[in-house]
């Protein structure tokens, strides 16, 4: 780009921003939620939008922020497609949002983080938690769910715990299934254990049975699920009608109780890998009943993660005292470990998460108890 | 698409019984725009409101335009194979995905540089075309239909499975490119190069329309007996639809994995080669400026529809459906016959 | 268990899962029969078809309970729910269009699939749904093959399903009708048969008949969503083609070769589930390219 071109730019973007700041002074605070709510994966992006909408909700009825000022969203839906989630991306950005509270598909939000950079737009990531993005990320983003090694670190200890020594690892081919998949794979025969099997499903088939038979015919004596509930659902109900007698573990996709509607009795003494979330503390069990009556179903795996997020850009909001994207962006970077729905969050100097606090849960009459070895 | 359906095409007859005097407004406006005078003036004025545009409008317009332009690239391409060849391809997006990959891989996993990586790209492309092409010579468009959707599924899976594809995460920091010291990144440069890129489509598909090989598809088109029979070889002339085709597709693919920086298996989906035929369908098979039109709408359409939330491709899809109703040939289909 | 064992098992599944696929191949075969379209609405048929049977559960397991019969008469509430939505859905999308070029009508459908898909997520707003029955987990083994009952009523309803289409079609004096209208509309016309009567009819049957596998599935694997039907579509679609699209037994026969293949596709050694799709389109093409009108298509005389 050459200096002309550079310097209409940054005049144009100072002219925007000058405007943005003139205007941003009275009206609503407008926060962008980057989310599908079209597509194949518009399950996890209404519920991340209903957990955003709720938390909005709160802190508006609380009196707003700065002042007085009320929250404001505007979807802007990925349909996790990399290409929709720029455009939706760009769209927010002209719309001069504060800042932006979503991203679920890894691969639909790493591009998005260039568009958010250049517009210095606060983003906090609450899903998405490819390895990918830290890299990508020029800084004005955190990412407020723990990335995989730490999942699958969790996993070696829980599986070895159990004395297992033949792991069967399924995941559903998508970036997040398939990059926890394999770093537990990596992991767990690193620790000198063998992986008798390590399958792939297509999201939305409904018949596991050749899976299953294969898995039992390895010899299994575990079946990790790295993937989301809905069809991890359907897979433990047809391992256990099949006799499968072994553990069964699912990853944090899957730690949704919902998960007991779809696989209903199979689901008791499942283990799940997860925040320490929802009915462990009194503010989550408050959460999920508010959640639960105000849009009729149980919040899903990433609803808690998604309402801290937007927690977190509000609180950052005040911090900052305006809604000036450096402030917010500092104010974001120094969470100091406050207590939230799914525990304290402080970044580290990549701007993730800077913890590790996986807990092991176990399917219980129907719901998620804390499991201790 | 098949060989018996042109006699049955109501607009084609009724437009050469009328050939001199177009009926309704919208005729009369399409055949204002065919005039050769006209012509030139509108692609100068279009070509201007290009350029324009970007200075006059916020960085969305930018990043959508550039998106419908990608689209252009790609729908003028697939016109190539299903409105000028005749033959139906459910899977583009692999040609699209080749492009993209083989750039993204070289680059980014090898260091190759960006403009050399192209023609190795363009190769890939060209050699993907004929191996889709090679076993669907003799299907009838119904089977050609489900081999091409396999092919595309084939190639999706493959980017998915294998490591130096970067599995469903995909390819990430794939180095922006710079021409004679021009480091194209932002949006806007981007748009100028697909604004570059879509001209292009244009004028080459506008060539090989009036060419030798574009008269051989047309022939092959409505009949493939008839045409052997007139001396123009059928394998040949059906083969190099493909591997046209692939050409375009993999040219938008290269800079599409450039402009994002970032590609994965989710962009290549039979979802995307639906939604480019569709595009192909709705504006006119064959017909280029149909074609350009199609595109447009395709992209813009939803984007328009964000503000409906949840509901925009329940609204989208009603248009789409009306616009069908009112115009079953497309909104500005082909006359040549 | 023996290799033998395994492959048996194997095999029980593949028809399982094949029976699925031909029930909904065979609505895609039946409609490009008469019309000559790909509809790929089909598969969101299927998916209303589950809601439907969903719904028709709620209303009749008061009485009836969630059981066998209970899901068989939601069943049948679904395939006429379903097939009067499948007429309509021609009657507004398609009728209009059959003087148009072939592929305007594809877009028209794809048009609905997207309407479909999108007017259910909207109302379920996204949600999976429980599609719960009292069915149990039941079965018996034989040797060390294991068949569960639903596995069994399963495999039963669909075969009658399908013998009562065929002697439907084969039979009667519609059935007569459906397959000269699918062999020259026009020539039909003339003859005095209600053309668009056969049509509505064929849609209503195919329709019907997703909706009848999309209960089965929604009770036999225990959830539902607004999504379910594009995977499945584009199996069916693939199993009609295998058949020979337009034929009637070959899609049961490509219903069944598809759920084979997959069943079997996933154990191939040192390939694994990941290729288990590659390996299935790759022998479709293959069949394709040594029988271009798949394995029952008629090979029309294409050559004057």
């Amino acid at each position: 780009m050459n200096k002309f071109l550079k310097l209409v730019t940054a005049t144009t973007v100072l002219s925007l921003a000058a405007g943005s700041l003139a205007v941003a002074q009275e009206g609503p605070i407008v926060i962008g939620v980057q989310a599908p709510t079209t597509g194949s994966e518009a399950t996890y992006g209404k519920d991340m939008f209903n957990a955003i909408s709720l938390a909005a909700d709160e802190i508006n009825a609380d009196g707003g922020l700065l002042d007085g000022r009320q929250i404001e969203l505007i979807t802007g839906d990925t349909a996790c497609d990399p290409q929709q989630s720029v455009n939706a991306a760009s769209r927010l950005a002209s719309q001069e949002v504060a800042g932006v509270v979503g991203g679920y598909c890894s691969g639909a939000t790493q591009p998005t983080l260039k568009t958010y950079g250049d517009a210095n737009i606060p983003f906090v990531i609450v899903a998405a938690n490819s390895t990918q993005l830290i890299p990508a990320n020029p800084g004005n983003a955190v990412m407020i769910n723990s990335t995989g090694d730490d999942q699958a670190k969790t996993a070696l200890d829980f599986f070895e715990g159990k004395g297992i020594e033949k792991l069967a690892i399924v995941n559903q081919g998508d970036a997040y299934s398939q990059d926890l998949a394999n770093l537990t794979r990596d992991a767990w025969t690193g620790a000198g254990h063998t992986v008798s099997a390590f399958e792939y499903v297509n999201k939305g088939e409904q018949d596991f049975s050749a899976l299953v038979n294969k898995i039992r015919g390895s010899g299994a004596e575990a079946v990790f699920w790295t993937a989301y509930y809905a069809d991890g659902g359907l897979l433990i109900r047809q391992l256990r009608q099949r006799g499968f007698q072994g553990t069964i573990a699912v990853g944090d996709g899957s730690n949704s109780p919902e998960l007991f509607n779809i696989a209903g009795q199979a689901a008791e003494g499942v283990f799940a890998f997860s925040n320490p979330t929802a009915d462990f503390l009194p503010a989550a069990k408050q959460f999920a009943s508010d959640y639960q009556s105000k849009f009729g179903n149980a919040p899903g795996p990433y609803a808690p993660l998604a309402y801290d997020g937007m927690q977190l850009m509000a609180w950052a909001i005040d911090k900052a005292g305006s809604t000036d994207g450096d402030a917010i962006i500092k104010a974001l970077n120094s969470a100091d470990g406050q207590e939230w729905l799914a525990g304290p969050i402080s970044f580290t100097p990549q701007h993730t998460l800077a913890r590790s606090n996986f807990v092991v849960l176990e399917g219980q009459d129907g719901k998620w108890t804390r499991y201790e070895k | 698409m098949d060989k018996h359906s042109p006699p049955t095409r109501p607009d084609v007859d009724e437009h050469d019984a009328h050939k001199t005097k177009p009926r309704n407004p919208l005729q009369r406006l399409y055949a204002a725009f065919e005039s050769p005078g006209r012509r030139r003036a509108l692609h100068l004025t279009i070509l201007a409101i290009l350029i324009v545009t970007p200075w006059i409008s916020s960085q969305y317009t930018t990043v959508i335009l550039t998106n419908a332009l990608l689209y252009v690239v790609l729908c003028l391409g697939l016109n190539i194979v299903v409105g000028y060849a005749g033959l139906l391809d459910l899977g583009y997006a692999a040609f699209f995905a080749v492009g993209a990959y083989t750039v993204g891989i070289l680059t980014q996993q090898f260091g190759v540089n960006f403009w050399a990586a192209i023609p190795f790209a363009l190769m890939a492309a060209a050699l993907a075309g004929v191996i889709i092409g090679g076993p669907t010579l003799r299907l009838r468009s119904d089977y050609l239909a489900i081999v091409t959707l396999g092919f595309g599924e084939i190639v999706r899976f493959t980017a998915r499975n294998l490591e130096i594809t970067g599995g469903a995460s995909g390819l990430s920091h794939i180095p922006e490119p710079s021409l004679f010291g021009w480091h194209i990144d932002s949006s806007i440069d981007f748009y100028y190069v697909f604004v570059v890129l879509a001209v292009l489509a244009y004028i080459a598909s506008q060539r090989l329309f009036d060419s030798r090989l574009g008269r051989a598809w047309l022939y092959v088109r409505h009949d493939e007996d008839a045409a052997e029979a007139m001396g123009i070889n059928r394998v040949a002339t059906k083969l190099a639809a493909y591997v046209t085709g692939a050409i375009f597709g993999a040219i938008g693919g290269i800079f599409f994995s450039v402009n994002l920086g970032a590609i994965s298996p989710e962009s290549f989906s039979f979802q995307q080669s639906v939604l480019i035929l569709l595009a192909v369908v709705l504006g006119g098979m064959g017909k280029i400026p149909g074609v350009i039109l199609g595109a447009f709408i395709v992209v813009l359409g939803p984007e328009l529809l964000r503000d409906f939330g949840t509901l925009r491709l329940l609204i989208f899809a009603v248009l789409l459906l009306l616009i069908m109703l009112f115009r079953p040939s497309g909104i500005w289909p082909e006359k040549r016959s | 268990m023996t290799w033998y064992d395994s492959f048996l098992q194997q095999f029980v599944d593949g028809l399982v899962l094949g029976s699925f696929y031909a029930l909904v191949a065979l609505g895609y075969t039946m409609v490009f029969g008469v019309i000559k379209l790909l509809n790929f609405a089909h598969g969101d048929l299927y998916m209303t078809g589950a809601f439907a049977g969903f719904g028709g559960l709620s209303l009749v397991s008061g009485f009836l309970g969630a059981g066998w019969l209970g899901i068989f008469v939601a069943m049948l509430l679904a395939m006429l729910a379903v097939g009067c939505l499948g007429v309509v859905i021609e009657r507004v999308a398609y009728h209009p269009m059959l003087g148009a070029p072939r592929l305007s009508i594809l877009i028209t459908a794809l048009a609905v699939s997207l309407g479909l898909q999108n007017a259910a997520l909207a109302m379920t707003g996204g949600q999976y749904t429980a599609f719960s029955t009292d069915l149990g987990f039941g079965g018996f083994n034989l040797g060390n093959l294991f068949l569960s009952y639903n596995q069994i009523v399963l495999v039963t309803t669909a075969a009658v399903l399908m013998i009562a289409l065929e002697l439907f079609v084969s039979r009667t004096l519609y059935g007569r009708a459906m397959r000269a209208v699918s062999i020259d509309k026009d020539m039909c016309r003339m003859m005095g048969i209600n053309v668009s009567a056969v049509i509505a009819v064929t849609f209503f049957i195919g329709s019907g008949l997703a909706a009848a596998a999309g209960t089965m599935a929604g009770a036999y694997y225990g959830s539902i969503w607004y999504f379910m039907g594009f995977l499945i579509g584009l199996k069916a679609f693939t199993a009609a083609v295998i058949g020979g699209i337009g034929s009637i037994t070959g899609a049961m026969l490509g219903g069944l070769i598809l759920g084979l293949l997959e069943s079997f596709g996933t154990h191939i050694p040192f390939i694994g589930s990941e290729w288990k799709d590659v390996f299935t389109f790759s022998i479709l093409i293959l069949v394709l390219v040594f029988k271009p009108t798949g394995l029952l298509g008629k090979s029309e005389v294409e050559r004057m």
